[in-house]
């Protein structure tokens, strides 16, 4: 199936209506929903993450895109999960303690979302006891950690080191003040410079479910 | 001594008194707060171009009125004159006048608004949460409107609200140089509007005294030699200055 080009545009512009419309014109079609949202919907949602990379898109646009794909994969969910599609794998994420800025981490999430991923949201202020009961309780297979500020983001070093026992389990960081530098000197697995980066460390960093 | 100052504006008053007072001579370049909302790359480049544009003029040394402001300021280059910084990692740490109290402080208080003379009066940006004037992101609720429809703007709207809703107090810096009370009644205004708490912060003029009189004390200030740029510790010393590489 080709890209249903005004389903795709109308996610990357954010128009939601439209998207539940395209959506709810397909499902009543019987058309194969799957394929909407791996052809079109992802790509469109990548496609403002790549843009908002590149410093053409900004946190608005990413919010409203996220927003209407949101609403298409509300419809199509049903469909899904009677067909067995399964997530991609599941993640938790967090703001580390300290730091009570979620904007940065929820666009996270919502790219991870519109990845396939199941997604654990832990909010802000996460210490490493509450990202452990992600992994060990829920069974999430990668920690997702963010900051927004240089005095909190030290504590991702304590979440590192919190984590020493379990090597399978990928602690993948970002936000603001955060490098890449910062991740190899912390001995954290992955790092993501935005939103779209972090899908892409999370991918490669945890396998696929059988 | 002769010095070149490039500041953000945001110590606009509190720079303007600091020289005043100080027995150098020092030629101010102010640079708009807004900058820190165009991200690291773009804020280093404006930054790093008036380092350059001071190559000819008779400064001895340029200081920046900068915390190190999400990394935007690694990478800075010191060419033929020695660059030097205070060791913080925000304007706040220096308002407050060092890194210790301020980080007792904001751990005490992580949901702290904080605000200053600078930071009311000059450019509001992205970055502050929205008012009741109804915008988000820095946008008004008309520009909102016409970017991307009204169903989208609501729902921004309600995001922008939803992202500053951690705060619980605002902090206002009290510097001693305000003509008046004018700027504390603003940020009681704030608090009082949002439903947080007060808190008035007796601010520091200390760090930028030294930075303009020239007592760069080690702990406190980096000193970058020519031919080296500014990185990153990642501890507390924050800053330190490595040989150009490329």
């Amino acid at each position: 199936m080709a890209r249903n080009e005004e389903l795709y545009k109308a996610v990357a512009s954010g128009k939601r209506r439209d998207v539940q419309r395209i959506v709810q014109e397909a499902l009543d079609k019987g058309d194969d929903v799957l394929a909407l949202l791996n052809e079109s919907m992802i790509p469109a949602m990548q496609e403002v993450g790549d843009k908002f990379s590149r410093g053409e898109a900004f946190i608005p646009e990413m919010l409203i895109a996220a927003r209407a794909m949101q609403a298409g994969v509300t419809l199509i969910e049903p469909t899904l999960v009677k067909s067995g599609h399964k997530a991609a794998g599941r993640v938790c994420i967090g703001a580390v303690k300290g730091d009570l800025h979620d904007i940065g981490k929820n666009l996270v999430a919502i790219m991870l979302r519109s990845a396939g991923y199941e997604v654990i949201d832990l909010g802000t202020d996460c210490d490493v006891a509450k990202f452990r009961e992600a992994v060990d309780e829920q069974g999430a297979q990668a920690v997702l950690a963010s900051a927004l500020l240089s005095t909190t983001m030290s504590y991702m070093q304590k979440l590192v080191d919190g984590f020493r026992d379990r090597p399978d389990v990928p602690i993948i960081i970002g936000g603001a003040p955060v490098t890449e530098e910062f991740a190899e000197q912390i001995g954290a697995a992955g790092y993501g410079k935005d939103a779209g980066d972090a899908v892409k460390a999370v991918r490669r960093l945890i396998a696929q479910p059988a | 001594m002769r010095l070149k100052l490039l500041s953000c504006e945001v110590f606009y008053r509190e720079m303007c008194a600091v020289v005043a007072r100080s027995p150098n001579t020092v030629d101010i370049q102010f640079f708009p707060k807004g900058l820190h909302d165009r991200g690291g790359k773009a804020m280093r480049a404006v930054i790093q171009e008036g380092i350059d544009a001071g190559r000819d003029e008779p400064a001895e040394a340029v200081l920046l009125g900068y915390g190190l402001c999400n990394n935007s300021l690694a990478g800075l280059r010191a060419l033929e004159k020695p660059l030097v910084v205070p060791r913080a990692h925000d304007c706040l740490a220096i308002l407050m006048g060092g890194r210790e109290p301020f980080s007792r402080y904001f751990e005490k208080h992580p949901g702290t608004y904080f605000l200053s003379s600078g930071w009311l009066e000059r450019g509001k940006t992205a970055s502050q949460p929205a008012t009741t004037r109804g915008g988000a992101f820095g946008m008004s609720w008309d520009q909102l409107v016409e970017q991307y429809g009204e169903e989208n703007a609501a729902y921004l709207v309600e995001q922008d609200r939803e992202s500053t809703g951690h705060y619980d107090r605002v902090g206002f810096f009290r510097m001693g140089v305000e003509p008046d009370g004018r700027f504390e009644e603003e940020a009681r205004a704030v608090a009082a509007e949002k439903g947080w708490l007060f808190d008035l912060l007796p601010g520091s003029l200390h760090l930028l005294q030294d930075l303009v009189d020239g007592n760069w004390r080690d702990v406190d200030f980096l000193t970058v030699p020519p031919g080296h740029e500014i990185a990153l510790t990642y501890d507390e010393q924050i800053i330190r200055a490595r040989p150009i590489m490329s």
